[in-house]
């Protein structure tokens, strides 16, 4: 981890927020398997949906997608068959990321990287979904490069606009 | 312009012909909030989401909201969730704790019983001439636990909800569905809820009876993907079919008098779906594998009467909007939706799950896992089927096009032909007997004067 230096933390920042910014366009460019080497091989992805208890909003119960990387594997093998209905014709979308901040973590290989993101899905003729929300990850310097070993995903949703079948 | 009789005369259940006007205009749709969503009895929750004193859990009765309580006394009630005064909501979160609810716009507030306890300048202003007894919350009239299932019926005048229900539909759900001889289900807390397009009845329908779509079209990129994952030795989401396609059976119960109930691929006469819980379980431990057996033996034991003891089911629907996944084995969760009726041509579906209570908690954590990996709004199965819904919504939407009606017409004459002495009628699986049971029930309800 670098120190405390204003200027290496700012290279830091840059560096975190191109990996960011490349995984979007893996992502609408529908690269899949590209995206999946972007992961360590212990990561963890999250999403849960999100519940109004009390006034509060809280997760609402188990997340709706609590993948390890061979369920996300199976997600784009999926896709992969050529019969994933819900994704053909293939969607468009455009994750536009923003509002990075880098920590350090206790793991010196490790930061700490949240962002927002809002993503157009359209697809078909009218079809489309936008979705926002936060990310928190946990970015792991694996041979000199970058890898996802935890993303938490706070969609803003208590009821999908439609069912999951991209990825944030 | 037809009216409705006419358009119900376009409901042809018995050659497996229905008007695909039933499933886009809003006549009909008007006509069925009063006919069927007054009148049914409507799930609402499972006693499991208001455990304590001052619990409560919001949901649809058909388009109305309503809130699940249970008040100071322990008594569950189910409150229309609108004020007495000028009908603004009065419930504003998904689920909670409180003594009871205050109405933002002039301050009502009423107990969890639904009685209105206070009234701001209520002397001042009303003079004492405001009757209070009078100006409660709406409370649902019918309200009833089945083992633990919350029904409840707008309709002061409904049958029991014994009789609603009737024998064989109770001997599943209670049995098969909560499981109640092996000690009940847990729940998992969380509405997960999605919007989807197309009519209720088309997604009811489909948990109903339509195990045709599963492997034949709609859900082969599942299929594909868990036999290769499977077969590489990996957790994946959910099991494989039973090896004996021959003993799966589509399972037809209720549906005259009582509320049509339909289980798709139920297992009878086989052990293969046994044979591959045991051979899982026993990777993840002896307990396990003793509450497998101990769970075989107790099945055994309530079908001990019956011809043949089934063992699991993969999908259900209880009419008019309750679905289920029970997915073949206890070691994936089992999942219950509400199709809540949002229009003519678009729904919303609040899922729960649960597994079963009993289990080693090492079970219930692969079951809690892959019960949120299928029939799940992020799963691998669900979204292929919403998108369907939208491409049948796509190509429906013109008039033009409810002449020419859906056809149902699978097994037509072959209803019966599945092993006898069970209760209700078992009949091949795929078939399209329940969607055609499902569309005569909804007729009758349709034309009750
Ligand atoms: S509308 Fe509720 S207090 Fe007036
Ligand atoms: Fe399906």
């Amino acid at each position: 981890m670098p120190a405390h230096d204003l200027s290496t933390r700012w290279q830091l920042k840059q560096e975190i927020e191109d990996f960011l910014f490349r995984e979007a366009h893996i992502l609408d460019e529908h690269r899949l398997h590209d995206w999946l080497d972007l992961f360590t091989e212990d990561a963890e992805y999250i999403l849960p949906l999100r519940e109004y208890v009390e006034g509060k909003v809280e997760p609402a119960g188990h997340p709706i997608i609590k993948d390890d990387k061979d369920m996300l594997r199976i997600r784009v093998a999926k896709d992969d068959t050529g019969y994933s209905h819900v994704e053909i014709p293939v969607s468009m979308t455009c994750h536009l990321i923003s509002n990075v901040v880098v920590d350090a973590s206790s793991d010196p290989d490790e930061v700490i990287a949240l962002s927002a993101f809002t993503v157009r899905q359209a697809r078909k003729l009218r079809d489309e979904a936008w979705w926002a929300g936060r990310r928190e990850d946990v970015l792991r310097r694996v041979d000199g490069e970058w890898k996802i070993a935890r993303r938490l995903v706070h969609l803003d949703n208590t009821v999908l606009p439609r069912g999951i079948a991209i990825f944030f | 312009m037809k009216n409705i009789d006419e358009v119900l005369s376009g409901v042809d259940w018995e050659q497996g012909l229905v008007s695909p006007e039933i499933h886009f205009d809003e006549d009909v749709y008007r006509a069925e909030s009063d006919k069927v969503f007054n009148k049914a009895w409507l799930v609402v929750g499972h006693e499991d989401m208001v455990p304590k004193i001052n619990d409560y859990v919001t949901n649809y009765m058909g388009d109305v909201p309503v809130v699940v309580t249970r008040d100071g006394r322990g008594d569950v009630h189910v409150l229309v969730n609108r004020c007495s005064h000028r009908g603004n909501q009065v419930c504003l979160f998904d689920r909670g704790n409180a003594k009871g609810f205050t109405c933002s716009y002039h301050g009502w507030s009423f107990g969890l019983d639904g009685q209105l306890n206070g009234v701001p300048m209520e002397q001042a202003l009303y003079h004492g001439k405001l009757d209070k007894s009078a100006l409660g919350l709406e409370t649902v009239p019918k309200v009833a636990n089945f083992h633990g299932l919350l029904f409840a019926s707008f309709d002061p005048d409904a049958p029991s909800l014994e009789s609603w229900l009737g024998e064989d539909v109770s001997w599943w759900l209670k049995n098969f569905v909560l499981a109640a001889p092996l000690g009940g289900l847990e729940m998992l807390p969380g509405w997960h809820r999605y919007r989807s397009p197309g009519n209720w009845k088309l997604v009811s329908e489909n948990f109903i009876g339509d195990d045709y779509h599963v492997f034949s079209a709609t859900h082969i990129s599942w299929l594909a993907v868990m036999q290769e994952f499977v077969s590489k030795g990996m957790d994946a989401p959910m099991a494989t079919y039973p090896a004996n396609a021959q003993s799966v059976y589509e399972g037809a119960i209720g549906g005259a008098e009582n509320a049509p109930f339909g289980m798709g691929m139920v297992t009878v006469g086989s052990d293969d779906l046994f044979q591959r819980d045991l051979s899982e379980a026993k990777t993840l431990g002896t307990d396990a594998v003793e509450w497998i057996h101990h769970r075989k033996q107790r099945l055994d034991e309530i079908s001990k009467d019956l011809e043949g003891a089934p063992y699991s089911f993969m999908n259900g629907g209880l009419f008019p909007n309750l679905g289920l996944m029970g997915f073949f084995s206890p070691m994936i969760g089992r999942q219950f939706l509400m199709f809540h009726p949002r229009g003519a041509i678009e729904h919303e579906v609040w899922q729960w799950n649960m597994v079963e209570r009993e289990a080693p908690q090492v079970v219930k954590d692969l079951a809690i896992q892959r019960a949120h990996q299928g029939q799940h709004m992020a799963g691998i199965v669900a979204p292929d089927d919403v998108e369907n819904f939208e491409r049948m919504v796509e190509a429906g939407k013109p008039t033009r096009n409810w002449e020419r009606p859906f056809h149902y017409g699978l097994q037509m004459g072959q209803e019966d032909e599945g092993p006898a002495g069970l209760h209700g009628t078992m009949g091949p699986n795929p078939s399209e007997f329940n969607q055609r049971r499902f569309y005569r029930f909804w007729l009758q309800m349709m034309e009750r004067k």
